[in-house]
């Protein structure tokens, strides 16, 4: 963990100081700002995969796959096939970003409503239908995208990419104290997480209330995702990364342990490849092109190795 | 003291259980047996509030289960059903550990450490304590959750067929801890058994379900005989009695 935090605190260090020339009128103001957006999406990406993980008790699911980032697309290309460029100047980035928060967590909202209503708790069911949700949803853009003409469609791509160079200080003022009091108001619940990944009769049975913490933790969940979505863009894959490293790291099931161990993780990854973007790639690529690649080839490693133990 | 008035459970238009009436002494060691299908295990998961009856109701010394809080639940009665597959590691004692959660919440206390240690002593799993549950046998796996049961420290407990997969020699000593536990502990043990010789030999009273409804009930000798026997499985049973006690088989037809 040390090792961790001093390889996060030298690529930080890196990542603000590199080639900067001590500027600190305006390069490093705005490398700080992009280095909070990462420590926030991190933050954000790390608790999300690994609760959504336990709640699901599957280590290759991340809350992608419940449509939240389907939806965020979704509103984007809308937004540009209804106002046009317009729309960056009508809402601005502030009110995008605001907007775009409360219709994720309006989806979530509906969509746990409707399913858990009647005291219904079944997981795999809530999994398939957000399942098949972001897959109409997903069919959908791509509908809307074809009526984009191409000049508003390359500003809609880079909506739908994860970049920390679109954040605005308010925005990481705001996302960052929501996150800390999530994170801060969520700790006392992290043994009973413990617990759930016992399974749902085991947990019951030794006293929680599992409906209800489901609703809740799921609730958090949503929440993480939409701020990180909102403030970075989607991120899709990299939970699968960040949750799997850090269960082969930290040794423990322990959500006190993996949750801080996979937040300094993602931060990490998020730093060195904006690193490379910027140094390196001389933004010819971008963070989520960087991340999927990462993130792709450790999984098939992941499946490769595990295939292979049996 | 556990009690269930006329319990219903139903399924669309399929009946699972249809109207059971039954009570479970306190610090006795009893029996659930019959064909599968029977609503057995239905019946315990409804006394362990891992599902909800459709009528009827359970109480406990005399008060309705569905008005305790769960995690004061948690205190009194402990649920073990077949021991879950699940992707974590964990050793020996952070599993037994789990079961002074409805106590600690998590962390755990000087007292914790000393019932996870007696529980432990009590199975004879201080040996294991550090060992991987998936490195384990079977039959340690079981002990272990049984373990995580006792810790739990509560008046009743409540196990989903602990036997099945087991040896003969690990259901014996599953059994004979089960039974030790009534007699010096003073717990009550509610458990479903396909074993009918396991369950002359252990219990102090068995209740027989077949359909969904009570077939019958009452102390070893009341229930294991040949009609009985006979009529619940729809099998030929002979019932010999030897100084080991009575012993069915039901392997032949005569």
């Amino acid at each position: 963990m040390k090792r961790l935090w001093a390889l996060v605190f030298a690529l930080a260090s890196g990542f603000v100081l590199f080639g900067s020339g001590l500027d600190f009128d305006y390069v490093i103001p705005k490398r700080l700002a992009r280095l909070a957006a990462m420590c926030i999406g991190g933050v954000c990406v790390a608790w999300s995969s690994i609760i959504f993980q336990t709640l699901t008790g599957n280590r290759i699911l991340t809350p992608a796959i419940m449509g939240y980032e389907a939806v965020y697309l979704l509103f984007q290309a809308l937004l540009v096939l209804l106002l046009g460029t317009a729309s960056l100047m009508l809402l601005g980035s502030q009110g995008n970003f605001v907007l775009s928060v409360l219709l994720m967590l309006g989806y979530s909202w509906a969509l746990q409503r409707w399913l858990l209503r009647e005291g219904n708790s079944n997981v795999y069911f809530l999994l398939l239908l957000g399942l098949v949700l972001s897959l109409v949803i997903g069919t959908v853009t791509q509908f809307v995208q074809l009526k984009i003409s191409p000049g508003e469609f390359s500003i809609l791509q880079g909506f739908s990419q994860a970049s920390f160079n679109r954040v605005q200080p308010q925005q990481l003022l705001f996302s960052g104290l929501l996150v800390a009091a999530l994170c801060l108001g969520f700790a006392r619940t992290l043994p009973t997480l413990d617990v759930l990944a016992l399974g749902r009769d085991q947990a019951m049975s030794l006293g929680v209330d599992y409906p209800r913490v489901v609703r809740l933790q799921l609730a958090l969940v949503a929440a993480l995702v939409a701020i990180s979505t909102g403030l970075l863009g989607p991120t899709a894959f990299m939970g699968v990364l960040v949750a799997n490293t850090t269960y082969a790291l930290a040794r423990t099931f322990r959500h006190r342990v993996t949750l801080p161990m996979g937040s300094t993780i993602a931060i990490a990854i998020f730093i060195a490849a904006q690193l490379l973007v910027e140094h390196v790639f001389n933004y010819k690529t971008t963070v989520s092109i960087l991340v999927n690649l990462l993130c792709g080839t450790y999984f098939l490693a992941l499946m490769l190795r595990t295939r292979g133990t049996r | 003291m556990i009690t269930v008035h006329n319990l219903h459970k139903t399924y669309g238009t399929q009946t699972v259980l249809a109207g059971v009436n039954a009570s479970f002494a306190a610090g006795r060691l009893t029996s659930l047996i019959g064909p599968n299908g029977a609503g057995k295990t239905t019946l315990l998961m409804m006394i362990a509030r891992l599902m909800a009856p459709s009528g009827g109701d359970i109480r406990l010394d005399g008060r309705q289960v569905g008005d305790i809080p769960l995690r004061d639940y948690a205190k009194r009665v402990a649920t073990l059903r077949q021991a879950p597959d699940f992707n974590l590691r964990l050793t020996v004692e952070e599993l037994v550990a789990f079961g002074r959660f409805p106590y600690s919440r998590g962390a755990l206390t000087g007292e914790d450490h000393r019932v996870i240690d007696d529980a432990l002593s009590f199975l004879a799993l201080q040996p294991l304590r550090r060992a991987y549950l998936d490195e384990l046998s079977g039959g340690q796996r079981q002990m272990a959750f049984l373990a995580m049961t006792i810790a739990q420290q509560t008046d009743c407990l409540l196990l989903d067929e602990p036997l099945n997969n087991l040896d003969i020699k690990h259901a014996v000593h599953i059994m004979r801890a089960l039974r030790r536990l009534c007699d010096e502990q003073g717990r009550t043990v509610i458990l479903v058994v396909h074993d009918i010789n396991f369950a002359a030999h252990y219990s102090d009273h068995i209740l027989a379900m077949k359909g969904g409804a009570v077939h019958c009930a009452g102390s070893v000798a009341e229930v294991v005989n040949e009609t009985r026997l006979g009529e619940l499985y729809d099998l030929d049973f002979e019932i010999t009695h030897g100084a080991r006690g009575r012993l069915c088989n039901y392997f032949n037809p005569a």
